[in-house]
């Protein structure tokens, strides 16, 4: 009987073991594949570069692409050099100077930054809509379940500032599980919660409190959630003029016949607005290089080239919503791509 | 003196009574809401999994069909007259790779459905013409009709799910029979891809595949030499008090923490490959254990003593009766529970994350070592897409991973009848 089961246990060993012409080769020695890790929101441009990358020429090995958010990438990044460690980290984010001097304690010495491009969160109204101007304090206080700490009572744009429509609250936007709901907290909402000194300080003592009272979104019916799909957002904002909705800005971008954007705090969402960072609801997206690996594992140089030419307005990339940077942000990157230029560090908070 | 044998008299029961038979009537009232209680306890659960059933067949059906667009090639005007010898012999590949394919692919259907056409195929079109090429190089000398995979818009549209936009060209499509719906062969036999009409199952199925094979490798012997050991041979004292309380304990952890062991140890301690099938098993067979030792103990408990001392009584030795006797006993018991935590090892993906295979990887695993994914993995991940097209594909996935899992179900019973019937 034990015989059997090995037998069978053997069998099974030899079914798995056989060979896939795709399959890429052995792990033995030095890595041949290159390794990713970081932001869930470069996720996708980051797999649609990979497949790219690999489609250029069918001798490359796929990269592998991992979605553990920019923290969890930058620390996993900066543990040293060697094939253990990721070759490339996505950040939605600037790296902080910590994290640098982490790198540099471990020994990753040489690391290159490139910022790939622009996420962007646009709050829009169908274009038959009153024409709303709203500042980051005023959409805060309208859909904030807290907001400063105190239950929200507001029902109308008119209970947040009497200058505004006298139209009940209504917003269309993402579920929680959406990154772009999370962007739309963290750059919107926190800074309108920031507006307020108490709350401010509330962040150094008690940071949980303070990203409960700045980031959750009001429950009672004035945020309607619409799931992850932005198109049903748009749709159902141009069927009700009174209503405000969340979306990646690519969205407005591509049915501006029948929404438009909401100004805040003065800046319109556009093209230029979000590309030179004006408009709140905007951020850079990066990818750091471990200029150490460069010779080491193949294609690295390749890779990053392609993400940085991808990264052109109207490429597959801005298709999947990147925001191209605005051309002196990519000269920047084109160069930084091609020659492998390190930071120092010296700017970074 | 009264007999002591003599019952007092007692009045029979008076069943006419309305007291009696208020009472009677409660008793059965009881008694049908108790099996109605029971009866929307089961059907409860069978509702449940019939929904889950429904709307999993009914998304995912369509994950494994996939709509098809004809085009014609006019090979010789379009590769600027290639002959067929070129692309036979050692130079093929070579001879191959210098044809813009891309291009060719792309200019053939601009030609055919006019210049907003680029983007009906799929970006795997120009690699599937490739194939086609290599398997028949005379194709190069003539004009082709080929059936090419659309681009995942045009697809959910034929399928019923799409924009307006393109759903309109769809129907035109449709309307000129330019458009087919046939088995996804595709989804069984790619991995992952960025879009989802050239998805595939099959990189993280061989993932999991390769996983779960190290994991029953790791942890079937060990859980069953250990219950062997806990059962048949240790002294019952303090240590092993504690060591089968810790066992009980492990089998409790939540998932992720074996995730965190996995990657110090693993990874960190012995350097081996990161996202590899080889880590994802042996965690996972770190988290199997327990439930096997505890099964097996369980299972060898059940064992009547009388097997083991008639065993003994004939000259049998220690070992004999173990191998001879108690564990063919005891085995379907043990098959079980193996069963069940193997189950539990497919469907997780908490441990699988700290060690990497939560990740993007877009061809199968060639080995033990290589980066894979596994089946659950690979549903959240799809779960996590903004892309429509991959609703449908989830689903799919969901119903390799359920067949899957009846799979193995039926290879463990199988196994448990025979061994049970030998004895």
């Amino acid at each position: 009987m034990v015989k059997k089961i090995s037998v069978l246990a053997f069998g099974s060993l030899a079914l798995a073991a056989c060979n896939d012409p795709a399959a890429s080769g052995g792990a033995g020695g030095a890595r041949q594949e290159i390794r990713i890790m970081g932001s869930s929101t470069v996720f996708p441009f980051a797999k649609a570069v990979a497949e790219a990358f690999q489609k250029g020429d069918s001798n490359r090995k796929n990269p592998i692409v991992e979605s553990t958010g920019t923290g969890g990438g930058i620390e996993a990044f900066c543990a040293g050099i060697g094939s253990q460690t990721p070759d490339i980290a996505n950040a939605s984010r600037r790296i902080k100077k910590s994290e640098f001097e982490t790198c540099k304690k471990n020994g990753v010495t040489e690391i290159v930054e490139i910022q790939i491009g622009i996420d962007g969160i646009a709050l829009g109204e169908s274009i038959k809509g009153p024409g709303f101007k709203l500042t980051n304090a005023e959409v805060y206080k309208a859909l904030a379940a807290n907001p400063f700490g105190k239950p929200n009572l507001t029902k109308k744009w008119s209970d947040v500032n009497p200058a505004l429509p006298n139209i009940p609250i209504a917003v269309f936007g993402p579920p929680k599980t959406s990154g772009t709901r999370d962007a739309f907290a963290e750059l919107i909402l926190e800074a309108g919660c920031k507006t307020d000194a108490a709350t401010k300080a509330l962040k150094e003592t008690n940071e949980d409190k303070y990203k409960a009272v700045c980031h959750d979104i009001r429950t009672d019916g004035a945020y309607k959630e619409q799931g992850e799909n932005d198109n049903l957002i748009v749709q159902k904002l141009s069927a009700n003029p009174n209503m405000l909705g969340v979306f990646g800005y690519s969205y407005m971008e591509e049915n501006s016949t029948t929404v438009r954007g909401v100004a805040l705090e003065n800046v319109a969402p556009n093209y230029g607005a979000i590309a030179t960072g004006r408009y709140p609801g905007a951020r850079p997206l990066f990818i750091y290089v471990k200029k150490q690996h460069v010779d080491k594992v193949p294609g690295i140089k390749e890779y990053v080239a392609e993400f940085v030419s991808a990264g052109t307005k109207g490429s597959y990339l801005t298709k999947l919503g990147l925001i191209a940077a605005p051309d002196d942000v990519r000269k920047k990157a084109f160069d930084a791509a091609a020659n492998m230029t390190i930071i120092d560090g010296a700017d970074l908070k | 003196m009264t007999d002591p044998n003599v019952q007092p008299a007692r009045a029979p029961t008076d069943w006419s009574n309305p007291a009696r038979q208020r009472l009677i009537k409660q008793r059965y009232a009881a008694e049908r809401r108790f099996r109605l209680a029971g009866f929307f306890a089961v059907a409860l659960s069978v509702l449940a999994l019939a929904v889950l059933l429904v709307t999993m067949v009914g998304n995912g059906l369509n994950g494994f069909r996939q709509t098809e667009l004809s085009v014609t090639f006019d090979l010789p005007t379009l590769t600027s007259g290639a002959s067929a010898d070129s692309l036979r012999g050692a130079s093929a590949d070579a001879a191959i790779r210098s044809m813009d394919l891309q291009g060719i692919v792309g200019l053939a259907v601009e030609q055919e459905y006019g210049s907003d056409s680029r983007d009906y195929l799929t970006a795997n079109a120009p690699f599937l013409l490739r194939d086609m090429l290599q398997d028949d190089p005379d194709m190069i000398a003539r004009k082709a009709k080929i059936w090419l995979p659309v681009a995942s818009p045009i697809d959910i549209a034929y399928k019923g799910r799409g924009t307006a936009e393109a759903e309109k060209i769809a129907a035109t499509l449709k309307a000129n029979e330019k458009l087919r719906s046939s088995f996804n062969w595709n989804f069984l036999s790619a991995s992952d891809a960025t879009d989802p009409a050239d998805v595939g199952i099959w990189g993280a199925l061989k993932g999991s595949l390769l996983t779960l094979i190290i994991t029953l490798a790791i942890a079937f012997p060990v859980g069953v030499f250990a219950a062997i050991y806990l059962e048949e041979y240790a002294p019952k004292n303090k240590l092993t008090d504690l060591i089968e309380v810790s066992i009980n304990n492990l089998a409790a952890v939540p998932s992720i923490i074996f995730g965190l062991l996995g990657l110090v140890v693993f990874l960190t301690w012995f350097q081996m490959p990161r996202s590899s099938s080889l880590v994802g098993g042996l965690t996972l067979a770190l988290m199997t254990m327990p439930v096997i030792v505890i099964a097996g103990r369980n299972a060898i408990k059940a064992v009547p003593p009388s097997i083991r001392e008639a065993a003994l009584g004939i000259g049998a030795s220690p070992i004999q009766v173990v191998f001879h006797h108690v564990l063919p006993l005891a085995l379907p018991g043990i098959l079980t529970g193996t069963i069940i935590g193997m189950a539990r090892a497919l469907g997780e993906t908490a441990p699988l994350l700290m060690i990497g295979m939560v990740a993007f990887i877009s061809s199968p695993p060639g080995g033990f070592t290589d980066a894979a994914t596994a089946l659950p993995v690979q549903i959240y991940l799809w779960s996590d897409e903004v892309n429509r097209g991959f609703v449908e594909k989830t689903s799919a996935a969901i119903i390799i991973l359920l067949i899957f899992l009846l799979g193995m179900n039926a290879l463990a019973i199988y196994l448990r009848n025979k061994f049970e019937t030998r004895w």
